[in-house]
């Protein structure tokens, strides 16, 4: 057993450590938000070096060993909050277009997508859950070869920019059944397709996404006819699993940086570090965080193997994430006081981050729930 | 022990509702409950409807244009408006401020100073907070230096709401560094319309602007600024936040959330079901619902306490701490429930066109983050236990 990275691992965790270092503090980030132009190179340049292919194994054009470095990736990036689409585009699509494209069309997606010549956004599930894809926002009818897809989803992440959506609409059956809905590859310039753009309130890009009778060829389907829902559940468990490592590099960083607050802030002639209500604070945002992180590395681990222990770590991990991300967020705040609600700080926006991951594809209820199901599936199984 | 609220106040509570039915404006209102904001000049308008019966100044005795309201009545003016979603910004003049120069003021200050809160003309921010002075406020730097019949003020205040739409501001100064430090502490009124007095704001959580940093620079303020005697502000401060000390509970306010959690809670999700048969959030919010009403009857009981003659202990910390809690509690159930579409940032959405969310939903993220305040400022969390303790153990 082995919880360190390997040789590749760490090369890829130091890389992508000392370009946002170098490229990502806040008032560059606030650049990047402003300036579509300078946001889109910088996604480019982190292509260039080879981020994105992290995300694909070899055989596909990645040069990814396991599905393990991408979380490494991750990792980096939720100490760095960066708030560019690698979750959307390389993690989430990409594991969509590994499983379910095959051929030329597989071969040509996923190597635009390493280039960082194409983003790409999953419009599946419905507005409320943000989970279950057997709700959706689409529907889809048969029209000669090819298919046309109608309907309206409000909240799509990366909408706003993707050049290609993987849109999950339904084709048989009714909302709530898993069998009956399917995905297609539409381009975001298909004739009917409209859009606008904003940012949710983690400042990552979200559209509004409009079909109005846009036509999709039949040979654009993403996995088969009616079995879309399985291949998002895979798809999500990498998102899940994603987002809670993103979650561990945000705690790594609020946890030293709260405590190197406290030992400078001084207030009834003390540094605050010396109050033990606060150093007891602190310890208990590490004891979270350790547990959290145990679980997201499992959970990592856990992606390329059999299907139910990934539902089952996947889940287990975002219980333990969504509670010491909500945890270490707050406190974190309330030991940089006043400073931890400004805009001025990372210690907010990190907060605001580790909200956000807590309810993403699902809270920790939902997790919960469906790591007790797992349990009672693998008992009734042995 | 009896839990009836006497006939005067139940009238005045029916008095209020219809008032508010007649007259606050629908579209204020709704934006309020959406947690949107108003303008200055909406804020005013709503005044100056209040102004006729004295409502804009609930804390106010009636010789100075104020309903001479007790305890009680104030509570269920507080209660009932925030429950309907009624504005309030010019707080800190009208409750905090008038009140102050009614009790300390010169014949001069109160004859000049209170009809210009009474008709909005002056919007007053507080000057409490500073870099080196959050929790320690004793602490507090900004000096005041008389030089003849002015004092000369140089310093910076911090967290300071609303100084954006304020024209004056009341500044804890440092007039001595001799003995203890609450005792070298004066109450001054400043201009902040002068050359000297700078306003930069300081963006929150959500990119809001609520809070600004207030510097002044060898500012000369004539010494008939000075409220009560030099020195003696740490009773006049005591004073202040002895007025707001049953604010901290939001009662009305936290109340407007939870209907607002349970009307979501019973409604029909894109998946055909109610959000109640969720078990789990539906127990959240029974929770939440629970904690409110606890919270709504012990701020009950430290307000019968007061009409009884008894003065305030810790309790009033416990409204504090679970005020702000149980109110970042609720706008988590809201921003919840609105799922994807309670994530949006509220500066960022599209302008013209069907809007892509319900305005209902708008504001449902922002307004969750910009309350992660409560349980810092006014006085921690961390503090209000220290005055707890300090109670219980006597030391």
């Amino acid at each position: 057993m082995d919880f360190n990275l390997d040789d590749n691992q760490r090369m890829l965790h130091e890389m992508v450590d000392r370009y946002l270092t170098n490229t990502h503090d806040l008032a560059m980030r606030r650049k990047l938000h402003a300036d579509p132009v300078a946001e889109a190179a910088h996604w480019r340049e982190m292509a260039d070096l080879g981020l994105i292919g992290a995300a694909f194994p070899e055989e596909r054009g990645g040069f990814a060993a396991s599905s393990a470095e991408a979380m490494v990736v991750m990792e980096r990036f939720g100490r760095h909050l960066v708030t560019q689409p690698y979750l959307y585009t390389a993690i989430i699509c990409g594991r969509l277009l590994i499983d379910g494209l095959s051929g030329s069309l597989r071969d040509e997606t996923i190597a635009a997508v390493i280039a960082g010549e194409r983003q790409m956004a999953l419009a599946a599930g419905s507005t409320h859950l943000l989970r279950s894809p057997e709700d959706t926002c689409f529907t889809a009818r048969r029209d000669g070869a090819g298919w046309t897809l109608s309907g309206r989803m409000p909240v799509v992440m990366n909408g706003d920019r993707a050049d290609q959506f993987i849109v999950a609409a339904r084709t048989a059956g009714s909302s709530g059944e898993r069998a009956g809905v399917t995905l297609f590859l539409v381009d975001a310039a298909a004739c009917g397709l409209s859009r606008r753009g904003f940012r949710t309130i983690d400042a990552f890009g979200a559209g509004e996404l409009v079909l109005d009778e846009v036509t999709v060829g039949a040979e654009r389907l993403v996995g088969p006819e009616d079995g879309g829902v399985a291949l998002v559940d895979v798809a999500l468990d990498h998102g899940v699993v994603a987002i809670c490592n993103e979650a561990v590099g945000a705690m790594d960083y609020l946890i030293p940086a709260s405590a190197e607050y406290t030992r400078t802030r001084v207030q009834y002639s003390a540094p605050l570090a010396k109050f033990q209500v606060l150093q007891h604070r602190m310890a208990d945002m590490y004891i979270k965080n350790e547990m959290a992180k145990s679980m997201a590395l499992v959970a990592a681990m856990s992606l390329d193997g059999d299907g139910v222990e990934r539902q089952r770590m996947a889940s287990a991990a975002k219980a333990q994430v969504a509670a010491a991300g909500k945890f270490v967020g707050y406190q974190a705040v309330q030991l940089h006081g006043g400073m931890g609600v400004s805009e001025e700080l990372d210690i907010g926006h990190h907060y605001i981050r580790l909200n956000i991951i807590a309810h993403l594809f699902g809270d920790a209820s939902f997790h919960l729930r469906r790591f007790g199901a797992l349990a009672q599936t693998a008992r009734a199984a042995a | 022990m009896d839990l009836s609220i006497d006939a005067k106040a139940t009238a005045l509570r029916a008095e209020i509702r219809e008032f508010f039915a007649r007259n606050l404006p629908a579209d204020f209102a709704r934006k309020t409950l959406a947690g949107d904001k108003l303008t200055k000049e909406e804020h005013n308008y709503w005044h100056s409807l209040l102004s006729p019966k004295g409502w804009n100044v609930p804390l106010w005795p009636k010789e100075h244009g104020g309903p001479g309201w007790g305890p009680m009545e104030r509570f269920i003016w507080e209660e009932e408006s925030g429950l309907v979603g009624a504005p309030r910004l010019n707080h800190v003049s009208q409750d905090l401020l008038g009140p102050v120069l009614i009790e300390f003021g010169t014949p001069e200050q109160k004859a000049e100073l209170l009809p210009r809160i009474l008709s909005s003309e002056d919007w007053w921010c507080q000057g409490f907070s500073e870099p080196q002075a959050g929790s320690d406020l004793a602490n507090l730097q900004m000096r005041a230096v008389r030089d003849g019949d002015h004092y000369v003020v140089t310093g910076t205040k911090l967290w300071t709401s609303y100084a954006h739409l304020c024209n004056k501001i009341f500044c804890l100064v440092r007039t001595s560094v001799d003995g203890p430090k609450q005792a070298g502490i004066s109450f001054l009124l400043v201009d902040m319309e002068q050359p000297g007095v700078k306003v930069s704001p300081i963006y929150t959580l959500g990119g809001m602007l609520t809070v600004n940093e207030v510097q002044v620079d060898e500012v000369r303020v004539p010494v008939t600024n000075l409220v009560g005697s030099e020195g003696g502000a740490w009773d006049i401060t005591r004073f202040l936040l002895a007025n707001e000390r049953l604010m901290g509970a939001w009662i009305g306010v936290n109340m407007a959330f939870a209907r607002q959690v349970r009307e979501r809670l019973e409604q029909v999700g894109p998946d055909g079901r109610r959000r109640s048969e969720d078990q789990v959030l539906a127990q959240r919010v029974a929770e939440a619902e629970s904690d409110l009403l606890a919270l709504r009857y012990t701020t009950y009981r430290v307000l019968a306490d007061e009409l009884s003659g008894k003065a305030p202990g810790p309790e009033v910390s416990v409204i504090k701490v679970r005020g702000g809690e149980i109110m970042q509690a609720l706008t988590e159930l809201l921003m919840e429930l609105a799922g994807a579409e309670g994530m949006v940032h509220p500066l960022s959405l599209p302008h013209g066109g069907p809007p892509v969310v319900p305005f209902e939903l708008e504001h449902m993220a922002q307004q969750f983050f910009d309350r992660r305040k409560l349980t810092i400022y006014g006085g921690s969390s961390e503090i209000q236990r220290n005055i707890i303790a300090r109670r219980l153990l006597n030391v």
